[in-house]
């Protein structure tokens, strides 16, 4: 049984206002944990010292920090579906329990996964310090990935909502794995999008606004046979135009 | 005046001395005879709908035993099939108004059909009332017959049309089919003559889920679907699958009684919704527009707005009347009786009469894997929502309605429709769900994502019963779902949890 629009409406506002405020932090980009710095050794090209140079002034845990910033800013608008739906099938005192340790299972995915996608920005950032090549080598992955057969199907994925256990410790297992699943769906689907703002030079912030604009798009668009298909993925502005004209008339 | 008047396909005995019915069956020879692609033929019109075409095995179009001779080419470009196919709204706010324009649509063929055959310019489809009494349980007899009068091949015939026990004896059941709907007073919500999510169907906005039919589509709709189409060994007929339901001409004739019943229920004073996005269509929520082509070449997008109301369609009906025996007495004075409340003062107030929040009172423990002969739920109460639901009921009066208590069968999933479900609550028969939208719903590359189809029955009743015999203070309750037709071991069906809601009644 679907909750009332107002208890929908809130888990909508409350996640929006958590993801905004994390796109604050991201855009005033504390501790340059966004960017990936350089110095004049970094900027000679690869060897063990600028290896050395790079890890010293970008080290694992900054970026860490920043990646799952990212993840959460961008991708929270994309749990608000799968939160109703966990709030709709859960005892009214577990709801934001079950809902956190589904947002857990979720992050964790995409944080393990953050591991690997912050070596390659470094490798990157080590063959080609402050080029486009990387970023336009990704973007073009990206591009074909995203017509392709294999992401519509991570897509589809992640509209099943299922069933999940009521009681005990069942309920907890279920809505974390609930969460791993639909995250593994997810970076299925939109690692390279994910990637390609990490590893421009300049103009990143931009790039996420724009890749976020498309994910969450991307995933409120129905499930489809899966299939090569050209499709910018425009729903959000789809509804973002359809909405403003119904309420200007 | 209007123009149009659909009539009841029963009339002269629902054979084909039923004029609407012998230019029905001429027009929909002439419309088969036109090829796949073509956008005014039979086979186009049925894609619309929904289309197994690229399926090897049944119920892929080529594998269907005839007749009809379903044909699988040739097949439109990609983008005429993304434009018109596989349309149909189901578990969704849209059900009858996408299905209204549909039948204008095909209507509009098929009267083109009828009068270059030389028949009436006024020619509309008729309707299958089956619920109306006097034997239209059946299907009419012009369905049943191999020949038209002529001697020709009756179009109306079709091969894989098994009924409700499978042997070609094609009717309805009455009950569990039943037009209780049509006392539903709200197209969306719930309130006491209105079980949850209304008589249209749920709000559908930028996201479907829940996959739950509206109060019209659950029943009578979706039980006559499987019980017409039926099944038979280990093939079903074209009526309990939406994939091939619209290549049956009898699916026109229960779509126009739907229509009718949607159309008898607003002259009874209820209201369609007013909210934008349903006026709107899809398209307020980004989908693609509702696009039916139309006989004279163009393609007509509309809106649930433009068909909210036959005034503005220049059709009506022989009869808008819904109800063959007359309306019991308001449900909220009913159950307040039952409890032991005084209704002297009652007056109904819309706000305090309206299902509010919901809240999960129990469930069961596991997924389970439906048997032909039936499956057993342990439900598990929880002991604070169930305090709740006791405390409405011991506080309930005329100014405090107690709460409405549901039976939710999970993301039920399968890959066969055509059967229906029985489900009882401690030994007390509930009601009959049926699984029409079951195949496609549970297709992890389907529209529904694989998530299955739910569904929501009301047992207020029992737990008002228990009340009444102090015996509500449960830990648990046995749920018994038991399927109609056996299953077949290449079938199966499982069910996702089922669980219990309280629903509160008014703000």
């Amino acid at each position: 049984m679907r909750n009332t629009a107002t208890v929908r409406n809130n888990i909508s506002i409350s996640i929006i206002m958590i993801s905004v405020l994390l796109w604050v932090v991201l855009l005033f980009n504390p501790g340059n944990i966004m960017t990936v710095e350089h110095c004049h050794i970094s900027m000679g090209g690869y060897s063990s010292a600028s290896l050395q140079m790079i890890l010293q002034m970008n080290p694992i845990s900054d970026m860490m920090i920043g990646w799952s910033l990212m993840v959460f800013a961008m991708m929270l608008p994309k749990l608000i579906v799968p939160i109703q739906h966990i709030y709709d099938r859960s005892f009214k005192n577990k709801r934001l329990f079950l809902s956190i340790l589904f947002v857990l299972g979720y992050a964790i995915v995409w944080i393990s996964v953050g591991f690997i996608m912050n070596a390659i920005i470094i490798g990157a950032n080590l063959w080609y310090p402050m080029s486009y090549f990387p970023a336009l080598l990704i973007g073009v992955i990206a591009v074909v990935w995203q017509f392709s057969p294999i992401k519509q199907r991570f897509l589809n994925r992640s509209h099943n909502h299922k069933s999940i256990a009521a009681f005990g410790l069942p309920a907890v297992r279920d809505a974390f794995t609930f969460g791993a699943e639909h995250g593994a769906w997810c970076v299925g689907s939109g690692w390279a999008l994910m990637l390609f703002p990490m590893l421009l030079p300049q103009g990143h912030n931009i790039a996420m606004l724009l890749v976020t604009f498309i994910m969450v798009g991307e995933h409120m668009d129905h499930p489809r046979i899966p299939s090569w298909k050209v499709d910018f993925r425009l729903k959000l502005f789809k509804i973002f135009i359809a909405q403003t004209r119904m309420r200007l008339r | 005046m209007s123009t149009y008047l659909r009539n009841n396909a029963w009339n002269n005995q629902g054979t084909f001395d039923n004029s609407d019915l012998l230019w029905y069956a001429k027009a929909v020879g002439a419309l088969q005879s036109r090829a796949l692609d073509d956008e005014s033929s039979w086979w186009f019109f049925a894609a619309m709908h929904g289309e197994y075409i690229e399926e090897s095995t049944f119920p892929g179009w080529g594998t269907i035993p005839g007749p009809p001779a379903v044909p699988v080419a040739p097949v439109p470009s990609a983008s005429v099939q993304g434009k018109f196919w596989n349309q149909c709204q189901h578990q969704s706010w849209y059900f009858v108004p996408w299905h209204r324009g549909y039948l204008i649509a095909l209507e509009g063929h098929l009267r083109k059909a009828v009068i270059d055959l030389g028949g009436p310019d006024d020619w509309a489809l008729p309707y299958w009332n089956y619920l109306g009494g006097d034997g239209q349980y059946k299907i009419p007899p012009a369905f049943t017959q191999k020949n038209l009068p002529d001697g020709a091949a009756n179009p109306l015939y079709v091969n894989a049309r098994f009924g409700p026990k499978g042997d070609r004896n094609i009717y309805i059941e009455i009950p569990p089919i039943s037009g209780d709907c049509q006392r539903n007073t709200l197209y969306t919500g719930s309130n006491s003559q209105t079980t949850r999510p209304g008589y249209g169907g749920p709000k559908s906005g930028f996201s479907h889920g829940g996959n739950v039919s509206g109060n019209l589509e659950s029943n009578p709709h979706n039980k006559v679907h499987v019980q017409v189409g039926g099944q038979a060994n280990d093939i079903w007929g074209l009526m309990s699958d939406p994939g091939i339901a619209a290549l049956d001409p009898i699916f026109y004739l229960h779509h126009a009684n739907i229509d009718r019943m949607w159309a008898a229920w607003n002259a009874l004073g209820n209201s369609n919704p007013t909210d934008p996005n349903w006026l709107k269509g899809p398209t307020a929520s980004g989908d693609r527009k509702f696009m039916m082509p139309m006989v004279d070449g163009t393609t007509w997008n509309f809106t649930p707005a433009e068909v909210d109301s036959l005034s503005k369609l220049d059709y009506t009906y022989e009869d808008l009347d819904t109800e063959s025996e007359p309306l019991l007495a308001d449900a909220l004075t009913k159950r307040f009786t039952k409890l032991g409340i005084n209704t002297d003062n009652l007056t109904i107030d819309a706000a305090m009469d309206k299902g509010e929040t919901s809240e999960l009172i129990g469930a069961n423990k596991k997924a389970l894997h439906l048997q032909s002969d039936g499956v057993k739920a342990n439900v598990k109460l929880s002991k604070q929502p169930l305090k709740t639901v006791r405390n409405s009921l011991k506080s309930a009066s005329i100014s405090s309605i107690p709460d409405h208590i549901y039976l939710q069968v999970e993301n039920v999933k399968g890959n066969i429709d055509a059967n229906m479900l029985s489900v009882s609550v401690n030994d007390t028969y509930v009601d009959h769900v049926s699984l029409f939208g079951l195949r496609n719903a549970s297709k992890a590359d389907g529209h529904h994502g694989g998530e299955g189809l739910t569904f929501i029955l009301n047992i207020t009743d029992v737990f008002d019963d228990l009340h009444i015999n102090n015996a509500l203070d449960i830990n648990e309750l046995d749920v018994k779902i038991v399927p109609d037709n056996d299953i077949a071991a290449s079938h199966d069906i499982t069910i996702g949890r089922v669980s219990i809601y309280r629903e509160q009644q008014g703000s």
